[in-house]
């Protein structure tokens, strides 16, 4: 009997146990924190007012350099385009992307950073944008 | 048992009176000048006389080229609509508009075609469309309101490049710059075609940098900065005439933001569009490109365009 009543115990300490393990963790934007490390752009998309592209050909993405350099069509408004990354599975990007983003300071590009899905590791890129002449 | 028992079924009775019915057959918003078009069914039994008159009142009366139609139509069998005349062709007098029946006729169909003249700009119109029978009975039936819109179309303006190239949006018109030259306030636009396959047909402020009017001498006087917004795949059906059930009506051009606007639209492509804003924020507009010529250098327009103040 008294068997039993020890195998009992430890089977609902056991259970305890579960239900007080930490719940999955969450960041600040309540986005799943996993294991995964990497940390990459690995499409870039640039789109116009009437959200056509206006990219001449595909974007150059260097992961180790960091940079995205992208050709523009002759007459495009860069004050108003829409960037659009594609990003590694799980990772996040800071600044967020909103809505229409100014590019027009060719001198200074934009920087946005990819944060990995373990949220340990932050690379910067920047968006060098050329107008075809 | 009895209540499982079915009924037989007998053809319905008429009601044995003149009847009526309306629908109305244009979609979209009701523009100034374009037609608002109805059909209008009446019929009696043969045995209590013929049709004698129809007619239609509307509120606002309508411009002259309105009119009821005095054939009533049947669909033959290659899909062909054919006219069968049933009495002479409509009278407009004041508000209403009447066709007198010729032929004896118990059941009829005519189309109606309102015709929006420029007193209605801006307001609703109301119908009432009124048969008569050779016995004294009448049945009417009434339509609307109906608000009729406060912009303007033009549709299919040809621009040239280095020819018929200043679009004004004030007139709704392309001048050469002979004409451009005399009326520089009201040149908005320059279309202008250029061989570099990411220039082709673009339509550029007069104002804009002078990098993007390669070759282009503008007429003295024409410089205003428009402001432009690209659109791509709003296909007003008005404008485009195509298959897309999509319609831009005043509250678009009050609504639309011209915060992110250029003053230049470079490679334009067929059925693409322009959100147009005049200089001095008088007139918004939306441009929609119907075709593009590459040999002839030669681009068709349509214009909607809204009064803002």
């Amino acid at each position: 009997m008294k068997k039993y009543i020890i195998t009992a115990l430890v089977l609902l300490a056991a259970f305890a146990w579960i239900s007080c393990k930490k719940e999955n963790p969450v960041d600040e934007d309540g986005l799943l924190i996993t294991s995964r490390a990497e940390c990459y752009v690995s499409n870039f998309e640039l789109l116009g007012a009437d959200f056509q592209t206006v990219r001449t050909k595909n974007a150059v993405i260097d992961t180790t350099a960091c940079t995205i350099k992208v050709e523009v069509f002759f007459g495009t408004d860069l004050k108003n385009l829409w960037p659009q990354f594609s990003l590694v599975t799980d990772a996040k990007l800071d600044p967020k992307v909103t809505g229409k983003v100014d590019f027009s300071d060719l001198a200074n590009p934009k920087e946005y950073a990819v944060v990995s899905g373990n949220r340990q590791v932050r690379k910067t890129y920047k968006i060098f944008i050329t107008v075809k002449p | 048992m009895g209540a499982c028992k079915e009924k037989d079924y007998a053809i319905p009775e008429a009601k044995g009176v003149l009847q009526n019915d309306v629908i109305k057959r244009s979609l979209g918003p009701n523009l100034v000048g374009q037609k608002i078009e109805f059909a209008y069914a009446m019929a009696l039994p043969a045995d209590k006389g013929k049709i004698v008159s129809a007619q239609v009142e509307a509120s606002i009366a309508g411009a002259p080229t309105t009119f009821l139609e005095h054939r009533s139509f049947y669909t033959n069998s290659s899909g062909v609509d054919v006219g069968i005349d049933i009495g002479s062709p409509s009278v407009n007098k004041d508000n209403l508009t009447t066709v007198d029946f010729t032929k004896d006729t118990m059941a009829a169909t005519l189309r109606y075609n309102y015709v929006a003249p420029e007193e209605a700009r801006g307001k609703a119109v109301k119908f009432t469309f009124t048969a008569k029978s050779s016995s004294g009975e009448t049945a009417t039936y009434s339509m609307g309101p109906y608000n009729i819109s406060k912009m303007d179309m033009k549709l299919d303006l040809r621009a040239v490049d280095n020819a018929a190239c200043y679009i004004s949006i004030e007139d709704m018109a392309v001048y050469t710059a002979a004409q451009a030259a005399t009326m520089p306030g009201k040149i908005d636009l320059v279309y202008i075609y250029r061989t570099p396959t990411n220039y082709l047909h673009s339509i550029v402020s007069p104002g804009s940098d002078p990098q993007y009017l390669p070759g282009v001498t503008l007429p003295a006087g024409v410089n205003k900065l428009t402001k432009l917004v690209r659109a791509w795949a709003l296909r007003d059906q008005q404008l485009a005439r195509l298959q897309f059930g999509v319609f831009i009506d005043d509250v678009d051009f009050e609504k639309k933001g011209f915060e992110d606007a250029a003053d230049l639209a470079l490679n334009l492509k067929a059925e693409a569009g322009l959100w147009v804003e005049t200089a001095d924020g008088k007139y918004r507009a939306y441009v929609f490109i119907n075709s593009v010529t590459n040999n002839t250098k030669t681009a068709v327009i349509s214009i909607k365009r809204y009064t803002m103040k």
